[in-house]
């Protein structure tokens, strides 16, 4: 029973990874949090089970989410953060702007939904559900952790092994250093949020199968997981966000399973006030979470 | 003529009501307290007047204080660890502040009456008394931004570093403005719960907090007059241009963005900032220079 939760709060915190992974990374780069993360998210939900409906094969709907997702994302850094960076208060500001991005997409799929749960046809996956050692998985879980696992590599792989992921973490470290080595920051910009809308738009069609339940106020309470499991693998570290985001997981099926239910949602932010409190930094942060400097 | 009036009455009340958070929430920007909780202290609040005069049957004015203290209090245990943390921090622990308050609502279902919320609250808030809180609200605004105290806040939020070698206590006052702002929420919050029969839990979620954040964004963050300006714009907007009423989150929502990026001080500030450059243009051409970049 204990092994089994386990094994389901794995999968789950694979999805929350993908989620939480594209959300720090923005993060690090720009030190920018954006609150639109969640519609993004839940664009990808909606494309896939468009491009599904209209007879697509799956994996044509999730290369499609993937896409639009972080095609939103990079329009999101344009409008939404562009101007506000060179203006010097985008700490405060960002937050603003990207919460009213979040608005004008959930709308969007508001309208597009008729406020409507919208679910995947039945057979979308198959299901089919495989026994081990006395645990249970099925066909959907599988693709799922795969599908988690698969993505994180390709984008640790871009990150920390090609000359484009080292042009984002010379820009991460300083713009203007970079911009000196003959880097544009602007098109760096662009490609995070590439990457990091096409990591939630991924996540948001897996949670769309998991759950079959899309509607346009889904992306909500993912981020504020998101912003849980970023406090605490530490703000801007990938690798912080993906440990925290397994914890999350298996931490958040337990205590559904032996917590009373009803509870998760004030157990798991409390749990992150204590963070905040213990170590702000989180588990693997550099940032210096109470740093006295000017701002505004 | 007072049939229109009539008809506009609920609007006055919204106005008023949201104009009261949105004083709550630009209290504690002026102290450069990036708090989004504002939204969660009102729902402390509410449900405090709710609980005391359903189930112990308490007048309502009494009800009223317990809220404002309760707001309050809450608001000074949440100081504590908001002072050790800086900016995006603060903002993420509030936002958490605010879900924990609204999980713990659903949760206890016998004290809070869960999901349901409370019903049947009497309605002992009329447009009069609104009226009379707004004035009180405003009043209190003014008193504080023209004391010392404001004076404080303003320098804080310039420059922490600078207002510290001044010899004003960040920590004091960011607590101070913090729970103001809480007891001013959680007022707010019981007004709105005797204003309105009922409360239930989601009522103080993210689109209300975005609500409140917009009306103080829009108008401005620094003048008194930026938090009037924006929720009187924002509430009278839909009502105005009918179409738009359907489209209220989509208008927020670009209107948030061009706002924050084109005006990012607001209406309010802006108009004001120019108006004083002018004046002070006028008067001395040769220290124009100086006055804007103060």
């Amino acid at each position: 029973m204990l092994l089994q939760q386990l094994l389901n709060g794995v999968v789950v915190g694979g999805v929350y990874a993908l989620f939480a992974v594209g959300f720090n990374l923005v993060f690090g780069v720009q030190r920018l949090l954006n609150l639109a993360h969640g519609a993004v998210f839940m664009t990808g939900a909606f494309v896939a089970y468009y491009t599904v409906r209209a007879g697509g094969p799956l994996i044509l709907g999730f290369v499609a989410a993937a896409i639009a997702s972080g095609v939103l994302a990079m329009i999101i850094e344009i409008v939404c953060f562009r101007r506000l960076r060179k203006s010097g208060d985008a700490e405060f500001g960002a937050i603003i702007s990207s919460m009213g991005a979040g608005m004008v997409i959930m709308t969007f799929w508001q309208w597009v939904s008729q406020t409507q749960v919208l679910r995947f046809p039945f057979d979308t996956v198959p299901v089919v559900i495989y026994r081990f050692w006395g645990l249970r998985v099925s066909l959907l879980q599988l693709m799922m952790a795969a599908a988690a696992i698969a993505i994180v590599l390709v984008m640790a792989w871009f990150i920390y092994r090609t000359a484009f992921g080292r042009q984002v973490r010379a820009v991460t470290d300083s713009e203007r250093a970079s911009m000196l080595v003959g880097i544009n920051p602007n098109r760096i910009y662009n490609l995070t949020y590439f990457i990091s809308g096409a990591l939630a738009g991924a996540a948001g069609v897996l949670v769309g199968l998991a759950f079959n339940n899309i509607n346009f106020t889904m992306g909500e309470p993912y981020l504020m997981f998101g912003f849980a499991i970023i406090i605490l693998g530490g703000l801007g570290s990938i690798p912080g966000a993906l440990m925290a985001s397994l914890i999350f997981g298996m931490v958040q099926t337990l205590s559904i399973a032996y917590l009373p239910s009803g509870l998760t949602t004030a157990f798991i932010f409390s749990a992150m006030f204590l963070i905040l409190l213990v170590r702000p930094n989180g588990l693997m942060g550099r940032e210096e979470a109470g740093s006295l400097r000017g701002r505004r | 003529m007072m049939n229109l009036l009539l008809g506009y009455q609920p609007l006055l009340d919204l106005f008023l009501l949201h104009l009261g958070l949105a004083y709550a929430q630009w209290l504690v920007l002026r102290a450069g307290v990036f708090s989004l909780g504002t939204v969660g202290l009102a729902a402390v609040g509410a449900y405090t007047g709710g609980i005391l005069v359903v189930t112990y049957g308490l007048p309502a004015p009494l009800a009223l204080i317990a809220s404002a203290l309760s707001g309050g209090l809450v608001a000074l245990a949440l100081s504590v660890p908001l002072a050790r943390l800086r900016g995006i921090y603060q903002a993420i622990a509030t936002v958490a502040f605010i879900q924990i308050v609204l999980s713990l609502n659903i949760y206890a279902t016998n004290v809070t009456g869960g999901a349901q919320g409370i019903t049947g609250i009497p309605k002992t808030v009329g447009t009069p008394l609104l009226l009379l809180a707004g004035a009180a609200t405003i009043y209190l605004m003014y008193a504080i931004t023209h004391s010392r105290l404001g004076r404080a806040f303003d320098a804080i939020r310039q420059n922490e570093a600078v207002a510290a070698s001044l010899g004003v206590s960040i920590v004091r006052h960011q607590t101070l403005a913090f729970v103001l702002s809480g007891a001013l929420a959680g007022v707010y919050g019981a007004l709105e719960a005797f204003h309105s029969y009922a409360l239930v839990p989601s009522q103080f979620g993210f689109p209300y907090l975005i609500a409140i954040l917009s009306y103080v964004v829009f108008g401005g963050r620094t003048s008194l007059w930026g938090p009037i300006v924006g929720t009187a714009v924002l509430i009278l907007l839909p009502e105005v241009v009918r179409p738009l009423a359907d489209a209220r989150m989509l208008v927020f929502g670009i209107l948030l963005i061009l706002t924050i990026n084109f005006l990012p001080k607001g209406i309010a500030d802006t108009l004001i900032e120019r108006a004083r450059g002018r004046r002070l243009g006028a008067r001395r051409p040769a220290e124009a220079d100086t006055a804007k970049g103060s």
